[in-house]
Formats: C-alpha cells, sequence, structure tokens
C-alpha cells in the first residue's frame, strides 16, 4: 500500500540555506568483472531528499558507498557544489552520513560520539560543548549525553547518529536505511522526526532504502535501481502514477499487469484500441508504441466496482474470486468472466456500500486514462 | 587522477601489506635452514653447507632410537588425542546442552591444562606415576597428555555447539528420536568437523608435549622430542636436522591431507 | 509426554554421566597431583613454611624469578609489536589472500617447540648465517654469543608465541564493524585517526586476551630456555633441576606453587578487565541494540 505525501515545498524553500547541489556523472563500479553500478548519471538540486530504491543486490549500496567514499568508483565523478570529490579522501569530503546499524562508536559516550567530528576538526572545547548540548537538544537526548550508544534504545540511537552526522554542518548527507533496525511503529515515527529535521537543517539527502514507502513519504524525488542501474527517477507520484517499467510498477505499490498483444494506431492524446494477450480488447490512453513485450497496468485503487462501472471505457461481468475487509479498505480479487483475467482491486470503505462475498458477480471498470503502457 | 594524500595513504596500507607478507613468509625461514643444514656431509653444522649428500637421513633411518621414539609418540598421541577427545565431547555436550549445575566449574577446569605451566603438572604426577605403578610406562605419559590434551576438543566442540540451536536437537526428541539416536543422527553430523579439529589439536599437544614425557617416561618409553631434545643438549649434529626435516614433511603432509580430506568428502 | 518421577531421576543421572569421562580423567591426573604439590611443599625440613621463605629470601632463586618475569615480559611485549600488525592486515584481507595469510603463520605452528628452538640454535649460533652475515657486512668485529646472553632466548620464544598473538587479536579486529572506521573517515578522520579513534579501543579486550595467553605460556616455558637460555635461567627449569638432579621435592613444589597462584592471579586480572569493560558497556555488542 502506498501513502501518498504531500508534495511539500518547504524543501525549495530551504535551497538555499545549507545544501549542496549533487551531480553524479557516468559512475560506475565493477567487482570482478560484474557490473555492481553501471555508468550513472544523475543531478540532485540543492536541499532535495533524494531517495535511491530498489531490492538487495540492486547496487544501491554501492553507490551510496562511493558518494560517501569508502568504495572507490571504477569510473566517473561525483561533483559537490562543482567540484570533483573522487580524487579525494573519504574524511576531506565533509560528508555526513548515517549508517545502517548507526555505527556508533560502542566505546565512546552519546556526548563523545556526536563530539568527535568537531574533535577532529580541531574545534575548541567549549565550542565543541555548546554545540554538542545544542545539537542533542535538537534530538532530545539531553539528558542521555553520558550514556554508552548501548544503553539507548534503537530509536534514541538513531537519533545520536543523526545528531552526529550533522554537528558539523555537512552539506549533504548520506542515509543507509536508517530505519532499517526499527519496528514499524518507531519507524513511521522517525520517519517524521527525519524529515522536519532535513527541513530545518536545508540539507540535501540521499537516502537509500528498499522501503518504498518510507521513500515515498520523504523523498521529493526517488531512484528506482535494478542490477546497477537507474530503472526511472521521478517525485513519488510520477512514478506511481506512470511507471515506465513493469519492474518498476510492481515495485512501487500494487498494480495488475497484462502483457499487450497490440495496439491500434492512433491520434496524440486520444484513447487507443489494444488487444491483451489472450484476445481481449482494452482501451488505453498512451502517446507511446508500443508491440508484443509491452504490457497493460491498472492500479487496484483505481478499478471502480458496480453498477457505475459499466459507463467506463473499460467495462466488464465479473466473478469475484476473493475478498477481503481490512482496516482502512475493502480488497477484491475479480476474475474477468470469459477472459482467464484476474484482477487486483481497492475500494475505500464507505457508509452504506456493498460488499461482495466471493462468488458474486459485479460489474468492474476503468476508465483509459488510468491504464499505463509499460516496457518489461 | 588522486590527490596526493591518498595516494599516500594508500601506498601506505600497501606497504603495510607487503611487509607483514614479508614477515610471513620470513617466519618460514628458520624451518627451511633445518632442512637446509640436513642435506650436508660434514658430522657438524656448518652454514650455509658446503656440499650436499643424505647421509645423516640414512644414518637417521638406521637409527633404532628414533624408530622407537617415533612408534612411542604416534601411540602416545593417538590414545592420549582419543581419551581427551572422548571426554572433551561429553563434558562440551554437558556444558552446553544439558545444563547440568556445576558446569562453570567444569568447563574452568577443562580449560585449565591448556594455560597450566607443564613443570607444575608433571612435578605433581611424578609421586602419583610411581604410587600407580605407571612410572616409566606408556600410560603414564598417555594419561599427562590426555589431560593436556584435553581443553582443544573441549573448546572446538563447545564452539560448534554454541553455533547451533538445541531446538535442533529437541525437534529430533520430538519426532520419537531416543537420546542416543539424535546423538548420533542430529549432534554428531553437526559438530564433527569440530571433534576432528579438537582430536588434531590434542595429537598435536601431544606430540610436542616434552616436560611431562621428561618427567614419566622411561628410555624405553621415550617420545620423539624427548629424544631430540636429549640429543640437542649432548651434540648438536645434522643427524638432528634430518630427523626433524623428516617430521616436518610428514606433519606438513598431515595438515594438507587435513585440509583436503574434508574438500573429497563434500565432493561425493 | 509424561515422565514419571524414576525416570526423571534416571535423565538427570544420564546428564551428569556426561562428566565422567572428564572427572575421571581429571580427578587423579591434575587435581591430586596439584593437592600432591601442595601437601608437599608444606613438608620441608625447616617447618611448614620453610621452603616459601626461602622462595622468597634466596638470592639464586630471587635471580631466577625475576629473569623468568623480564623474558615473559618482554617475549610479550615483542610478540604483540610483531604479531598486531600481523592480525591488522590479517583481518582486512579478503578471500585467498586471508586464507593464505592464516595458513601462513599457522604453517610453523605445527613445527614442534624443540624443532623451532633448534632451527634459532642453528640460525644464532656462533658461526650460524646471522652472525655470519653481521661479521661478514662489517657490523660487528666478533660474533655475538646469542645463546648465552638470553637475546636468542626471548628471539625463539617470540617466534613461537607470535601466532597465540595473533589469533585472538585478528578474531577480535574481524568482530569490528567495518561500518566504525567507515564512519569514523566520514566523520573526517584520517587513516591513523581512524586506527587511533576505533581500532585500536576496540581492539584492547583480545590484546588482553593474547598478551595473557603469550605471558603466562612465557612464564612456564622449559624446552626453549633449556636449549637457549645459556646460563640464564627460568623458573621451569629451576624446578627440574631441584625436583629431578637434587631430589629436593618440598622447594621444587613450593616453586611450583609459586608459579601456579601467578598464572592464576594473571589470569584473574584478565577476567577483572573483560568484567569492568563489560559493565562500562559491552564493546563488542557494538552499536547494535
Amino acid at each position: 500500500m502506498l501513502q501518498m505525501p504531500r508534495r511539500s515545498d518547504t524543501s525549495a524553500q530551504n535551497s538555499s540555506v545549507g545544501g549542496a547541489a549533487v551531480s553524479i556523472r557516468a559512475l560506475s563500479k565493477r567487482y570482478n568483472g560484474l557490473d555492481a553500478v553501471v555508468p550513472t548519471s544523475v543531478e540532485i538540486e540543492s536541499g532535495d531528499f533524494f531517495a535511491i530504491i530498489g531490492p538487495s543486490g540492486s547496487g544501491k549500496s554501492t553507490l551510496l558507498g562511493m558518494i560517501a567514499g569508502y568504495i572507490d568508483p571504477t569510473a566517473g565523478q561525483i561533483v559537490i557544489d562543482g567540484r570533483d570529490v573522487v580524487p579525494e579522501p573519504i574524511y576531506r569530503r565533509n560528508i555526513g552520513m548515517v549508517f545502517q546499524n548507526y555505527a556508533l562508536f560502542p566505546h565512546l559516550t552519546v556526548a563523545q560520539n556526536v563530539a568527535y567530528p568537531l574533535k577532529i576538526r580541531g574545534v575548541p572545547k567549549d565550542e565543541i560543548a555548546r554545540r554538542v548540548a545544542e545539537s542533542l537538544g535538537m534530538v532530545r537526548l539531553e539528558a542521555f549525553a553520558a550514556r554508552l550508544p548501548s544503553e539507548l534504545s534503537g530509536g534514541q540511537q538513531q537519533r545520536v547518529a543523526l545528531a552526529r552526522a550533522s554537528i558539523y554542518k555537512p552539506s549533504i548527507l548520506l542515509m543507509d536505511e536508517p530505519l532499517g533496525a526499527l519496528d514499524k511503529n518507531l519507524r513511521d515515527e522517525m520517519q517524521e522526526e527525519i524529515k522536519r529535521f532535513q527541513q530545518e537543517m536545508g540539507v540535501t539527502v540521499i537516502y537509500v532504502t528498499h522501503d518504498q514507502q518510507e521513500a515515498a513519504f520523504l523523498a521529493d524525488r526517488i531512484a528506482i535501481m535494478r542490477d546497477g542501474a537507474m530503472t526511472q527517477i521521478g517525485s513519488p507520484r510520477a512514478l506511481y502514477e506512470h511507471p515506465n517499467s513493469r519492474f518498476v510498477a510492481e515495485f512501487l505499490g500494487e498494480a495488475s499487469i497484462f502483457p499487450l498483444k497490440s495496439v491500434s494506431a492512433g491520434r496524440a492524446g486520444e484513447a487507443r484500441q489494444a488487444v491483451l494477450e489472450g484476445g481481449t480488447p482494452i482501451r488505453i490512453r498512451t502517446d507511446a508504441e508500443a508491440g508484443p513485450g509491452s504490457f497493460a497496468c491498472i492500479r487496484p485503487e483505481r478499478v471502480t466496482v458496480g453498477p457505475k462501472a459499466k459507463a467506463l471505457d473499460n467495462a466488464f461481468a465479473g466473478t469475484v474470486r476473493e475478498s477481503l475487509y481490512t482496516p482502512g479498505s475493502i480488497r477484491y480479487r475479480v476474475e474477468l468472466d470469459g477472459t482467464g483475467l484476474s484482477l487486483k482491486i481497492r475500494v475505500l470503505p464507505q457508509a452504506d456500500m456493498e460488499f461482495y462475498e466471493a462468488g458474486s458477480t459485479v460489474d468492474i471498470g476503468w476508465s483509459a486514462d488510468d491504464m499505463s503502457l509499460l516496457k518489461e | 587522477m588522486k590527490t596526493l594524500e591518498k595516494t599516500l595513504w594508500s601506498t601506505w596500507s600497501r606497504f603495510l601489506t607487503c611487509l607483514v607478507g614479508a614477515v610471513l613468509i620470513g617466519f618460514l625461514v628458520p624451518i627451511l635452514t633445518v632442512v637446509l643444514v640436513s642435506f650436508q656431509s660434514k658430522s657438524y653444522l656448518s652454514f650455509p653447507p658446503s656440499d650436499f649428500s643424505i647421509r645423516w637421513y640414512e644414518q637417521f633411518l638406521g637409527n633404532t632410537d628414533y624408530q622407537s621414539a617415533i612408534w612411542n609418540s604416534l601411540a602416545i598421541g593417538a590414545a592420549s588425542a582419543t581419551l581427551a577427545t572422548i571426554a572433551g565431547v561429553c563434558t562440551a555436550l554437558a556444558v552446553i546442552r544439558a545444563a547440568v549445575p556445576g558446569a562453570a566449574v567444569v568447563s574452568v577446569l577443562s580449560v585449565a591444562p591448556a594455560v597450566l605451566p607443564q613443570i607444575v603438572l608433571a612435578i605433581g604426577l611424578f609421586p602419583i606415576s610411581v604410587w600407580l605403578g605407571l612410572q616409566g610406562t606408556l600410560g603414564a605419559v598417555i594419561l599427562a597428555h590426555a589431560v593436556v590434551g584435553l581443553p582443544f576438543p573441549f573448546i572446538t566442540v563447545c564452539g560448534a555447539l554454541s553455533s547451533y540451536s538445541s531446538r535442533m536437537e529437541i525437534a529430533s526428541m520430538s519426532l520419537g528420536a531416543n537420546a542416543f539416536q539424535t546423538f548420533r543422527l542430529i549432534t554428531f553430523p553437526m559438530i564433527r568437523a569440530a571433534v576432528v579439529a579438537g582430536f588434531i589439536f590434542a595429537f598435536a599437544a601431544s606430540l610436542d608435549e616434552l616436560v611431562l614425557a621428561l618427567f614419566l617416561s622411561s628410555p624405553t618409553t621415550r617420545t620423539l622430542p624427548l629424544l631430540l631434545w636429549e640429543q640437542l643438549n649432548f651434540q648438536v649434529t645434522p643427524e638432528i636436522a634430518a630427523a626433524a626435516s623428516v617430521v616436518l614433511a610428514v606433519t606438513s603432509l598431515l595438515i594438507v591431507a587435513a585440509i583436503l580430506l574434508p574438500r573429497l568428502g563434500k565432493d561425493k | 509426554m509424561l515422565v514419571e518421577g524414576n525416570g526423571i531421576l534416571s535423565m538427570k543421572l544420564r546428564k551428569f554421566l556426561l562428566f565422567a569421562p572428564t572427572a575421571l580423567l581429571l580427578t587423579p591426573f591434575f587435581l591430586a597431583p596439584l593437592f600432591v604439590i601442595g601437601a608437599e611443599s608444606f613438608s620441608g625440613k625447616q617447618g611448614a613454611f620453610g621452603e616459601y621463605v626461602k622462595v622468597v629470601t634466596d638470592p639464586g632463586i630471587r635471580t631466577v624469578l625475576y629473569n623468568t618475569f623480564y623474558v615473559a615480559l618482554m617475549v610479550t611485549f615483542f610478540s604483540l609489536l610483531i604479531g598486531y600488525p600481523i592480525a591488522y592486515v590479517l583481518a582486512r584481507l579478503k578471500g585467498r589472500w586471508a586464507t593464505i595469510g592464516i595458513f601462513l603463520i599457522f604453517l610453523p605452528f605445527w613445527a614442534s617447540t624443540v624443532i623451532r628452538s633448534f632451527a634459532w640454535m642453528i640460525l644464532l649460533g656462533r658461526n650460524g648465517p646471522v652472525n655470519s652475515a653481521m661479521v661478514g657486512s662489517g657490523l660487528i668485529d666478533e660474533p655475538i654469543r646469542f645463546i648465552d646472553n638470553g637475546v636468542g632466548l626471548m628471539i625463539a620464544m617470540t617466534y613461537i608465541m607470535v601466532p597465540f598473538m595473533v589469533v585472538p587479536i585478528l578474531n577480535g579486529l574481524r568482530a569490528i564493524d567495518v561500518n566504525l572506521p567507515r564512519a569514523a573517515a566520514v566523520l573526517g578522520a584520517n587513516p591513523w585517526r581512524q586506527f587511533l579513534a576505533v581500532t585500536l579501543p576496540l581492539s584492547m579486550p583480545s590484546i588482553a586476551v593474547g598478551a595473557t595467553i603469550v605471558f603466562v605460556t612465557s612464564l612456564g616455558f622449559f624446552v626453549t630456555p633449556s636449549l637457549l637460555g645459556g646460563n640464564r635461567t627460568v623458573v621451569s627449569i629451576l624446578i627440574s633441576e631441584q625436583a629431578n638432579r637434587l631430589l629436593n621435592w618440598p622447594l621444587a613444589s613450593a616453586l611450583a606453587i609459586v608459579v601456579l597462584l601467578l598464572t592464576i592471579v594473571v589470569f584473574a586480572l584478565l577476567r577483572l578487565s573483560q568484567v569492568m569493560s563489560r559493565r562500562r558497556g559491552s564493546a563488542r555488542a557494538g552499536a547494535l541494540a
């Protein structure tokens, strides 16, 4: 299930405050002849919250490691505020990073952990003390300054990591699955905190996660990685509503996806006739050319169930195979009569709405505008 | 493409790696020296050897003292390692799985022989071995070496047992296997590698041990290290180097076999 | 499943039976000997504590104890000095090279102590390769008597002890989360400061383990000192001589008890340091909750 985020404009307002623009140019990494990351280019604007999502092994952590500096790229440039940082050692890049499992120094107290980057930079003692107190105040951990990391809860450790990564005001902040170790409720809470933190700091964030909901909630833009390449980059809304590939459509949210046999020619902007594998005709609005190897995709919440469906571009009679009432939504799996096709449907429960039990026959339909055309 | 600073650090890191590599290879030099000096004809050790001969190997092969010492060492090693392994496996099972009271004390006692200076044990064992009528027999050395070897199988098997959950054994019992069947079919296959490793360590410890053998053996039950040591105290000759080289060659073969055998087993 | 009272008893009995082999082995051949030494050490002609008074007051014995301590300390120090970089490099190697490195460190380990000591007798002998090389290069005029001056003993013992130092430190270094030095680097620390801030403090517990093992083993060393020690005697040899040659069993036993107590004290100190550091928050548990 995907939460549609409120697209915030705050990042644009804050962009001048402190975030650096990052430009990744043809960056690649090969290990033993295998491409971990194929040459990848992407522009990340100043103050952007940029999320990279993808299944494990898709190269997202390698990409982040190259930006941080602990993985040497095979080729390419990483330009931060106009300066290529690839030739620079990791400790000169002035990047903030929150690691998976936080990588807090277990033998140092919370205050010592947060003070560490300032100590390295030769900041005077009294200033360190002042800034550490301020920074711990920001993450509401003043009372825990003298504790060791092992004496804190997961959420508290996460906040220490955030304070430590930001106390020296880096212009970009990298986060590698920062919420991976937390349970669901805490994760939701920390998402809010990270978002607020980023907006206050105005820092550019590059955020790696495998959780699409987290990415959609936090990010201004999301890149989806697969097999070492970014297959699509865009706002959460653009990715969800206009996925360009079957992989993206399935990775981000739920979808019913059907292989296409042919799409008739038509004028730009008009709904066109298409035929699915198996011969079922449908109507789809697309400007792209498509033939075998393409797919038609419909999101579950865009399907209408009940008498109103008859008036839509694509209208079918079907039989409910599964029906499930879950908090906040009703889910159906409906088989379209005479086609062998099966559709995932999600509707918002409303007062005096009819609930269809498995076995009942229903009318379903959807608009040609809600279908998207995908390649593999 | 790199800044000078980055280049310097990576050069330093590579230098350190090479240095350590050189040290590790250097660690082989003393042993190779022994082999080198064994192939000479002079009756005293000279370095570098001026000629090549296998005269000292011939003498070594004909020396009955060495033959009996080697057999004693192998017999003592095999017997003591077997005893140590049986005791070590049982104790590890009791300590890790059975949750028997007193496990902490028993663990400390089972590890203690590895760190107790052997001379201490030797002083105490001598009167006991006399009193039991074992003094000078193979049995005395075997029992003493079993004590010294016990910690190795105990530690390796404890490690193996801790590495997987006791739920496997509980599952086996719940499926109707009795304690012995469970050990044979579930536990033993899981700890087999650790048992073998423990046995090998115990065997090696016995082959290396000298002080207990010095106190507990007689000229007829003398072990190989003891014989080498006695000879070295008497006079350093190339024959000792030849004997040592043969021991080194056999040990190396055993190690290679120990590394390769489990791999062959996996292929079947 | 129902278990009758009788069955529970037999289960418990069976569990205790697992202790039987070790009990049968350790009681007569480990615990009894320690008891015998204890009893013997109080049975001297000069009263119960006579032998202990002698251990403390006799200048010859005190020299030997001091010498043993000094050698063990130096060997521990040099083993750490050589062993730590080896462990550090091996911990960073991956795949095949790590296997080769560990194989190399263990290779001499399999040669017996007598043979390794013998090797150093050859290398450090009056006409051995080390002396000939140094004389040949004009570094020294006369061959150095390594075997008599105690230096040869320390070289050979360090050589034998280095693997005992490397293995625990290697395990300790490998247990450190790779992200910790990385985190220090991202926060601005160069490799040296990363090492000082993260790697070194987090490997301290394993250094303590390695140093304890090497120190205690060196205290009890017999073979190498007997071959390379020259006239510098260590306590193991003194005990052996008192018992074997002079048949002074009470004194030998008192010395053995002193060595035993020293060993226990050193291990107790190690244990204490581990408990203390655990109380201050487990270093090895890392930042994982």
